[in-house]
Parts: structure tokens; C-alpha cells; sequence
């Protein structure tokens, strides 16, 4: 369904995307771990197209030369080299790294925004859905975006992009700066949001533990490249990454 | 009450002028130097319909509505969106844009006082003892209805709401499928489109010259300023502000230092507060 081969990212010379290729089944999970700095965010972008737009403006604007290489393609469709808004039409969405929830903008309003590539009717059913997966999120439909917490927002991030109507959710750092207890709620939603809303979806992370459990395959990143990959129980009794990872 | 009826039209007045400007830079953080040109514009364009090509008026004031959203939008698609992103050379782009326009216009045969529209209505009426204009009641009539239906455009429609975002948030809307190109033409255009709708309503008040158009800018950017830039309500507390410090200049200074007020709101709101009264997306982020 999803397939990236050969993604190669530079900036200026230095190498942040090595020769990574990555894909993703219908309703699968694959997971992306690594530590800071290993590139799991260049690739989030490079996948959404946001790559694209940052090296456009960096053009632009005469700052640093970023260079894409690679192919990338989605349901049978060329994606490489496309425009970020075009591959959220065609159903590639990015929940971004940090969450970038909308401050100034409440809860609902937030939603709403996200529901710009949904008719009228998707917006109602899958506000609902939102809704009924994130509890929480219906206390607080009226506060504004910039005053959540950490697991408020990053539900809220999620619920934003379940509401783009999404076929591929690429998720980057879900779990950054949450408890643990709320890492492994937010995981177990994951799985449900797979099975129940019949996306595929990538999540990168660097807390392995709560997200490795739910994974259908995964990759691990180093240095910018992809140095093991293999199903669940492949990469669990790895012994690098259960050293690296579970701390065992 | 003479102060408090003509504050509050001054108000109005100032208020309809910096909408569009407000509109672009809050969406779109595009600061668009060529407004007061796009005002003269619309005002130009309609009379030349009007007493050239003898349409009638509603249809020729629809028409130049159309044409300046029109100019607007191109004027993004074919030039801003070169420099996009590069606020000085966008300023620089825009300005020089406007004056062509404008020098264009005087150049083309737009000089002295021969220009002018009819108000809508003719005539004046006595409201709490004071003598006004009904072309002076429309202004504030339709400034109310216009900041409402653009409040409603923007909190209620799929466009609004996705001009709210991009303005928020520009990758984060950038991933929901929302275009920033796209965007900053339909902002520029409806930009555009409500410089054009304040020159049709208060042209007729005056005469349509080229020096409107410097004017109209310099009151537009005083308000966006003391405002804070890219605020709404900001804008029109300033516009009151603003308004009703002018009238007062006039009532108990005189008539020529109606300008300097504009200029000085702007050095004072600068030094004592550079984001404005409504500056409140800094304040945010410090709290966050």
C-alpha cells in the first residue's frame, strides 16, 4: 500500500537520510525507533512532503541546500516530489513532531479546522469517533489550544488528524514529554484506531516499550539509516535492541 | 455629541479602511502595501463604469468589487509568491506594486476633484441633535455588518476556518491538507475584495484621488500597529482609539494635526507597547 525506497535526505553535506526504505501494509502499524537525532522526524516529513516545503522555503529564502532523493509511492500512485496538501487529499497525514496544536483556537474549533478535506458528514461521524476514543477530550471542548497539557494535546493531535479522513496516519513522537502510565493508554488507542478506522499507520518514536507491543513490523534508525528491521518478535529478542531499548 | 456622533463614523471609517490589511496580515502574515492603491482602484474603476460605459451603479460597483479581488489574487500568484516568507522584500514588492498602480492612475488622466461617486443616499438626517449625512450612517451601518459577516466567514466556513489555521499554525495546516498558495490567494483576494467594498461606501463621501491611497495606507498600518498586528479586535479598538483621538485633535486643535495623531499612535504604541493592545499571541507563548 505505502512504499519508500532509497530516501535519501541532505542538508547542505551532511547526510540525514541514508538510503532508508520503508514499507507499510493495509492496516498495519510499523514502527520507527531511534534515538535524538537518528532522523526519525526528517523521515516523518520527507514521507508527508513536508521535506519538500522546508527545502522550498530554505530555497528561497537562500539558506541551507536541501536535497531529497528517493521514491515514494501510495496505493499504486507516484507520491515523490509531491505537494504536502496534495498527499493529505490523497490520504497521507502527518500528526507532526511537538503536536503543533492550534493555540489560539479551542479544542473544538481545532477539530473543525482538520475537517477541511472532510465532507460535512465525515466531520460529524468522525468528531464523534474522537470523541468516543478520547474521553477526556469532551471536558475541554471550549479551552483554548495553547492551555493543554501534555496528553490533552497530543490526544488532540491525534483527534486533528484522524479528522483529515486519513488512510496512511504517520505519527512522530506520540509519546514524547507523557507519563508512562498515559504512554501505555495512548499506545493501547493506537491499536484501536488501526482496527477500528482501517488506517495503516507509521509512528516514530524513541519510547520502544509501550509502542513495540503494538507494532506489525518494525525498523530501527541509526545514524540516519535503517540499521535492523524485521516483525515484532524479531526485533524483541534482538539483542542490540533489547540492550538499547529495554534496558535487559 | 458632536465629538461622540463623529467619533464614532470617524471610527467606522478607519475601522472599514484597515479591515483588508488586517485580514491579510493576520491570515497570512503578508503585509500588503498596495492596500490603499487596491482602495483608489475600486473607486477609480467604478466611476469609469459608471460615467464611461453608462452601467448602472449597483452593477458597476459588483464589477469593480470583482476586478480588485481579482487584482489582489494575482497580484500574489504572479509576484508575492516569489518572495514569499521574506517580510522586508514582501513589504518592498507590495509598495512598489501599489504605486504603480497609483502613479499609473495620475499618470492615466486620475488628477484634481472631477472624480467622485454618488452616495447611495442623498440628504442628512438630525440624530440626537446633530446634523449627519445618510451616506455617513451607511458607513457605519454597513462597517457593522461587514465585520459580522466577516467574523462569521471566518469562525463558521470550511475556508475560514482553514485561513484560521494556516495562520496559526502554517505546517501544522500544511499536513491537514490545507495549501498555503492556495490560501494566501483567497486572503489576498477577500484582502483586496474588502479594501474595494470600504472605498465603494466612503468614496462617496469625498472625491476618488490618487492621495487617498497613501492615506488610506498609512491609517491602515496606525491601526494594524496600535492594534497589534494581525489582531482582530485589536484592529478595532484601535480604530476607535484612533478615530476619536482625531476627532478631538480637530474639536480642540485644529483640523491640520488630524495625521499626526495617526503617526503618533504608532511611535507611542511602539515604545510602550511594540506588540500593541491586542499583542496577545506573544503573551501566549511566554505562558505556555
Amino acid at each position: 500500500m505505502f512504499e519508500a525506497q532509497g530516501l535519501m535526505v541532505f542538508y547542505e553535506n551532511m547526510l540525514a537520510l541514508n538510503n532508508v526504505g520503508l514499507s507499510c501494509g493495509d492496516r498495519q502499524i510499523v514502527g520507527v525507533f531511534g534515538a535524538n537525532s537518528a532522523g526519525k522526524s526528517t523521515l516523518m516529513y520527507t514521507l508527508s512532503g513536508i521535506m519538500d516545503d522546508i527545502a522550498k522555503k530554505e530555497r528561497m529564502a537562500g539558506g541551507e541546500r536541501i536535497t531529497i532523493r528517493g521514491g515514494i509511492s501510495f496505493q499504486g500512485k507516484d507520491m515523490f516530489g509531491v505537494k504536502p496538501a496534495a498527499r493529505a487529499r490523497a490520504g497521507i497525514i502527518l500528526c507532526p513532531e511537538r503536536r503543533r496544536i492550534f493555540p489560539e483556537s479551542t479544542v473544538l474549533e481545532n477539530l473543525h479546522i482538520a475537517g477541511y478535506l472532510a465532507s460535512r458528514q465525515q466531520t460529524e461521524e468522525t468528531l464523534d469517533y474522537v470523541f468516543t476514543i478520547f474521553p477526556p477530550l469532551t471536558k475541554i471542548t471550549r479551552r483554548l489550544g495553547g492551555f493543554l497539557s501534555g496528553g490533552e494535546q497530543q490526544m488532540l493531535a491525534i483527534g486533528r488528524a484522524l479528522m483529515a479522513q486519513p488512510k496512511l496516519l504517520l505519527l512522530d513522537e506520540p509519546l514524547l514529554g507523557l507519563s508512562p502510565a498515559i504512554q501505555y493508554w495512548l499506545a493501547k488507542s493506537i491499536k484501536e484506531i488501526a482496527a477500528e478506522r482501517q488506517v495503516a499507520i507509521i509512528v516514530a518514536e524513541q519510547y520502544a516499550r509501550p509502542i513495540m507491543p503494538i507494532i506489525d513490523y518494525g525498523y530501527i534508525l541509526e545514524n540516519g539509516s535503517a540499521v535492523i528491521e524485521g516483525d515484532r518478535d524479531k526485533l524483541m529478542n534482538n539483542p542490540d535492541v533489547k540492550s538499547a531499548y529495554f534496558g535487559s | 455629541m458632536d465629538i461622540l456622533i463623529y467619533g464614532i463614523i470617524n471610527s467606522a471609517t478607519l475601522a472599514l479602511m484597515a479591515m483588508g490589511f488586517t485580514l491579510v496580515y493576520g491570515v497570512s502574515r503578508l503585509p500588503n502595501f498596495a492596500h490603499g492603491a487596491l482602495y483608489v482602484l475600486a473607486g477609480y474603476i467604478s466611476w469609469l463604469l459608471l460615467n464611461e460605459l453608462g452601467v448602472p451603479y449597483l452593477l458597476a460597483g459588483l464589477i469593480a468589487l470583482a476586478l480588485v479581488a481579482a487584482v489582489g489574487g494575482a497580484m500574489y500568484q504572479l509576484i508575492l509568491v516569489r518572495i514569499r516568507g521574506m517580510a522586508i522584500s514582501e513589504i518592498i514588492a507590495s509598495y512598489a506594486i501599489g504605486l504603480a498602480i497609483l502613479e499609473g492612475l495620475r499618470w492615466g488622466g486620475l488628477k484634481g476633484g472631477t472624480f467622485s461617486l454618488d452616495p447611495f443616499v442623498e440628504g442628512s438626517v438630525i440624530i440626537l441633535g446633530v446634523a449627519v449625512d445618510w451616506q455617513r450612517v451607511v458607513v457605519v451601518g454597513l462597517g457593522v455588518v461587514l465585520v459580522g459577516l466577516l467574523w462569521v466567514f471566518v469562525n463558521q466556513t470550511r475556508l475560514g476556518l482553514a485561513l484560521k489555521g494556516m495562520a496559526q499554525d502554517e505546517r501544522a495546516a500544511l499536513t491537514l491538507g490545507i495549501d498555503s498558495d492556495r490560501m494566501a490567494v483567497a486572503s489576498m483576494a477577500l484582502g483586496s475584495l474588502s479594501a474595494a467594498v470600504a472605498a465603494l461606501i466612503i468614496l462617496p463621501l469625498g472625491s476618488i484621488v490618487v492621495e487617498a491611497g497613501y492615506h488610506v495606507l498609512i491609517m491602515a498600518v496606525a491601526v494594524c500597529i496600535v492594534g497589534g498586528l494581525g489582531s482582530w479586535t485589536g484592529a478595532l479598538l484601535a480604530a476607535f482609539v484612533i478615530g476619536f483621538a482625531q476627532i478631538l485633535t480637530v474639536a480642540y486643535l485644529g483640523a491640520h494635526y488630524q495625521v499626526v495623531v495617526a503617526l503618533m499612535a504608532i511611535i507611542v504604541t511602539l515604545i510602550l507597547r511594540p506588540s500593541g493592545i491586542f499583542g496577545r499571541q506573544k503573551e501566549l507563548e511566554e505562558r505556555v
